[in-house]
């Protein structure tokens, strides 16, 4: 294809695409003159483009277009319900060739005829009524029908506007009066170009930049190259004080580099927000329902490869809500509620994620219909089924296979269920949340990371080599002396299990996995390492021999014969400049069979929950800063950080970490960062934990252990002593958290945040 | 550089590169290879499929990987799948480093694991003999047949039969 049409085709998508937020729009604000000139451009452009590339379809349907929307943008017309359905299907048809066009470079030979007649109808309004028979020919052939039904519009608020929903206007008011003057008249009329909308364009056009996606994704290999690079320098000049200065800068120009290039790739998720008005427009429409879409952070950005990915999941989302959540008028007048449902979409960063939700306020899942629709489809057994809780119900709605739809529709029900959902939103490490309130609505939270390329990970070590191990799957590392091997890790028939806080956790050991002929009969007397995993909801603890530090890794896809092997996903270069494949805990999980068993204990472990948390809560990780000892609660310790002593920086006078353009809070109650002031090549441990919905990060010396801790009592009166734990036999004080001032963000921001973990989210009542 | 070439066959189409793997009938073409060395025989693979030689390599290892792949090793910023080719003869692993050909197949590029790389030959086509019928079936499938040398034989390799992938689909049908 040559550079010309290549142009030419970006640029028409673009402008359709803009087109069709201005018709969305358009229906709220019916006599917008901005709008009706930026649509008008939209298709002249197209026109004045294709008939200099000849390509004389197109040219003629954007013509017939262009003679409508000029009468609507001279206010000859009014953009009632029709116009714009129609000018929809122009905009279909149009898309249509062009995609013809992008595939073959011919525009096909289909035939317009149809399409190009409704155009010229649509301009005699009054006409409509008298030539019944041949709009409704004309409508049908192209599924317009909806336009003569009497469904309730669609009307959109953007950015959480709270203005009170109009409806078009022009849908009661009398179309004015249809020029007297034949068509040709108007298309042969000269078409003034808004002046200042051009110089609006030239002025966007002056400070960016299209790139190639494939050079950007060029550029992301090369930055990947240079962190490797520099991981390896700075563990090689870590001894050398000459190059410390410099490998210092070249850490901190890599960092910035990355973060640019990263950035470079960043969309806002409204490049895939802004096609649900039309959606919700034409399934509000078709199914009947009176929507009101909100959407909400729109500016936030993602890598442009995930907004791709996770563009199926959320029209699936959105799908469902519309077809199984909000329901009819009818019932929601019945129900007390407002006949006009809302579907909000909503997208906000928290921390190295994502979230992207979709809610509405519909009638919620209905947990009695979900328990009946998995045990008919014998997903779960009877018994299994009344012991589930009402959060582990709505979990099944995830199982393939599943679908509460009583009829199939068109629009959600075809056996693409919420299974497709999670597995692609996992498929980018991403992770899937829904909460659902009867009655009250559903929210479907799906939590991205912000980028693929590079990701944290946990260097373990079996077979004499290093694997990488996803942190995101990671759940906690248990240490297993090899004298307490035989004991701790126990046999079921040939099954190696471990107890982990009084529960059972099946045990894979890597190295006979990995070297299925392997003796593994000396593993009594070497230490054990337990990863305990949680991969899509199955637990399970995989045994290395020896861990090393995270990392942040660059991922290497794998040549087609070692990934048919289906253990790893990719490949990476340490910092030691040894290569280490990358564990895929999923693969590992099915091939040692926890995949079905597994299941159901993501949904029992759910039920369990809250006493885990209870027996989580007196279990403390024992540290020591400047010779004494601290416990923190285990459950709130996020991670356990090792970083040199330079990378500690203040912030007014408080000590901070700043992880990312994350700001971390470190406290020094110790006195550990001051003690190793003054020596560079100190190292320093910080453990990274929750508080409330900030992290904080505690400066210590060493990790010790992780203990359970034991209740005291004030000697004579016999009450609980808070603050204060027995651990290993020794009186420990707890480490209070929430003394840890926060530091001053903006109150907004963090007012935001609040609302979003408070606020009442939720899922689609059936799904499909 | 000890090039072995024969007076007759430089007078015809000198610059000329022909696929060395085509027995050329008519006009001798010459074409450079480079010699390695796996085991007592010296093979040639033509240089227009080497993208590179990387010397002193210690592959990494693949866990439940075909017998076939010597493993991974880090080149210009990708995780390049080795090929060994002792492996494929049968012949034991050798420890310590190794030398790596990086080679262009249409599936993609991809390492040689051999034990050395020898200085670059140039052979006339005119000496290229296809693969004897008593080659057993495992070498007639990798080789494409050999050039005769003055002082022996150069056994073909083409690159497009050692492509992992293909081998991976070949392992398959054989067991």
């Amino acid at each position: 294809m040559d550079e010309l049409t290549r142009e030419f085709l970006i640029e028409s998508q673009e402008g359709l695409d803009r087109m069709e937020r201005c018709l969305t729009d358009l229906e709220e604000r019916p006599q917008d003159k901005e709008l009706l000139g930026d649509i008008f451009r939209s298709v002249h452009t197209i026109k004045g483009t294709t008939g200099f590339l000849g390509f004389k379809r197109l040219e003629k349907l954007a013509h017939a277009g262009e003679n409508l929307l000029g009468m609507l943008r001279d206010g000859k017309l009014t953009a009632d319900r029709d116009n714009i359905t129609g000018l929809l299907k122009l905009l279909d048809g149009l898309r249509a060739i062009l995609k013809i066009i992008e595939a073959s470079e011919t525009e096909g030979d289909g035939d317009d005829g149809a399409l190009i007649e409704l155009m010229h109808t649509l301009q005699h309004p009054e006409a409509i009524s008298a030539a019944a028979p041949v709009a409704r020919s004309a409508s049908q052939s192209f599924a317009v029908a909806p336009v003569a039904q009497s469904a309730p519009p669609a009307t959109i608020v953007r950015g959480g506007s709270a203005g009170p929903p109009t409806l078009p206007e022009s849908t009661e008011a009398p179309a004015p009066p249809p020029p007297s003057a034949p068509i040709e008249v108007v298309a042969d009329a000269p078409q003034p170009e808004a002046p200042k909308a051009k110089a609006q364009g030239t002025a966007a056009s002056d400070s960016t930049l299209r790139v190639d996606v494939n050079l950007l994704n060029r550029m992301m290999n090369l930055v990947g190259e240079l962190v490797l690079t520099r991981n390896q320098i700075l563990q090689a000049t870590a001894l050398d004080p000459n190059l410390t200065v410099l490998s210092r800068r070249l850490d901190m120009v890599t960092a910035d580099l990355r973060e640019s290039v990263m950035k470079a790739r960043m969309q806002p998720v409204s490049s895939v927000f802004s096609k649900f008005p039309r959606i919700i427009r034409d399934l509000s429409q078709m199914l009947h329902r009176k929507v009101k879409l909100v959407m909400e952070g729109q500016e936030t950005e993602l890598d442009k490869s995930l907004l791709e990915a996770i563009k199926d999941p959320l029209t699936h989302a959105v799908r469902n809500s519309l077809d199984h959540g909000i329901e009819p008028p009818s019932v929601r007048q019945a129900n007390g509620k407002d006949p006009e449902g809302t579907l909000k979409l909503r997208a906000y960063q928290e921390s190295s994620h994502v979230i992207i939700e979709v809610s509405d306020d519909g009638a919620g899942i209905h947990v009695e219909r979900v328990r009946n629709k998995a045990i008919e489809r014998g997903l779960i057994t009877q018994e299994r089924a009344a012991n589930l809780g009402e959060r582990e119900l709505l979990q099944l709605i995830f199982l393939p296979g599943f679908s509460t739809a009583e009829a199939v529709t068109n629009v959600s029900g075809r056996g693409v269920g919420m299974d497709v959902v999670r597995t692609n939103v996992e498929k980018i490490g991403g992770k899937v949340e829904l909460d659902s309130r009867p009655g009250k609505g559903t929210t479907l939270r799906l939590r991205i990371p912000l980028t693929l390329a590079i990701i944290p990970a946990l260097i373990v070590r079996s077979l004499e080599q290093s694997f990488a191990l996803p942190q995101g799957a990671l759940s906690e590392l248990v240490h297993v002396p090899p004298e307490k091997a035989s004991t701790a890790i126990e046999w079921m028939e040939g099954t190696p299990l471990y107890r982990l806080r009084g529960q059972l956790l099946p045990l894979i050991f890597l190295d006979r996995m990995l070297s299925p002929g392997l003796k593994t009969d000396a593993r009594a007397e070497k230490d054990n390492f337990i990863a305990v995993l949680d991969a899509d909801g199955r637990r399970f603890g995989l045994v290395v021999d020896g861990l090393a530090d995270p990392e942040e890794i660059v991922v290497k896809p794998l040549s087609a014969v070692l990934k048919a092997i289906g253990l790893y996903s990719g490949a990476t270069v340490l910092g030691s400049g040894d290569l280490a494949l990358i564990l895929d805990p999923g693969s590992i999980a099915s091939r040692a069979g926890v995949a079905m068993r597994g299941e159901e204990e993501q949904i029992g472990g759910t039920q369990e929950a809250g006493e885990e948390e209870a027996v989580t809560r007196s279990e403390y990780l024992l540290v020591e800063a400047a010779e004494r000892r601290a416990a923190v609660p285990l459950g709130d310790v996020l991670r356990i950080e090792r970083i040199p002593l330079s990378r500690i920086e203040y912030f007014g006078y408080r000590p901070v970490l700043n992880f990312e353009g994350q700001l971390l809070p470190v406290e020094d109650t110790g006195g550990v960062i001051a003690a190793a002031q003054g020596n560079p090549e100190a190292q320093l441990t910080v453990v990274v934990c929750r508080e409330g919905n900030r992290h904080v990060g505690i400066a210590v010396n060493h990790v010790l252990d992780v203990a359970a801790g034991g209740d005291l009592f004030e000697a004579g009166t016999q009450t609980a002593a808070s603050g204060v734990t027995l651990l290993n036999n020794h009186v420990t004080g707890i480490v209070d958290l929430g003394a840890v001032a926060p530091l001053p963000v903006d109150q907004r921001n963090r007012q935001n945040l609040h609302t979003g973990q408070t606020e009442w989210t939720s899922l689609p009542e059936e799904v499909a | 550089m000890n090039t072995q070439s024969s007076l007759a066959s430089q007078n015809s189409a000198s610059g000329q590169l022909a696929r060395a793997s085509r027995k050329d009938k008519a006009a001798a073409a010459l074409v450079e290879m480079c010699s390695v060395r796996v085991g007592q025989t010296l093979f040639g693979v033509p240089i227009t499929h080497i993208l590179e030689i990387v010397g002193g390599t210690r592959p990494q290892a693949v866990p439940l990987a075909p017998d076939f792949v010597g493993g991974l090793v880090h080149y210009r910023g990708d995780v390049l799948t080795t090929v060994s080719l002792r492996q494929l003869l049968g012949l034991p692993a050798q420890e310590g480093k190794q030398d790596i050909l990086v080679l262009e197949s249409a599936g993609g590029c991809f390492g040689l694991l051999v034990d050395s790389v020898g200085e670059v030959l140039t052979v006339s086509s005119a000496d290229h003999e296809p693969n004897p019928s008593v080659l057993d079936q495992r070498r007639r499938a990798l080789f494409a047949g050999a050039y005769k040398l003055k002082d022996g034989l150069l056994v073909l390799l083409d690159p497009e039969r050692l492509d992992p992938m293909r081998l991976g689909g070949l392992g398959a049908s054989a067991a």
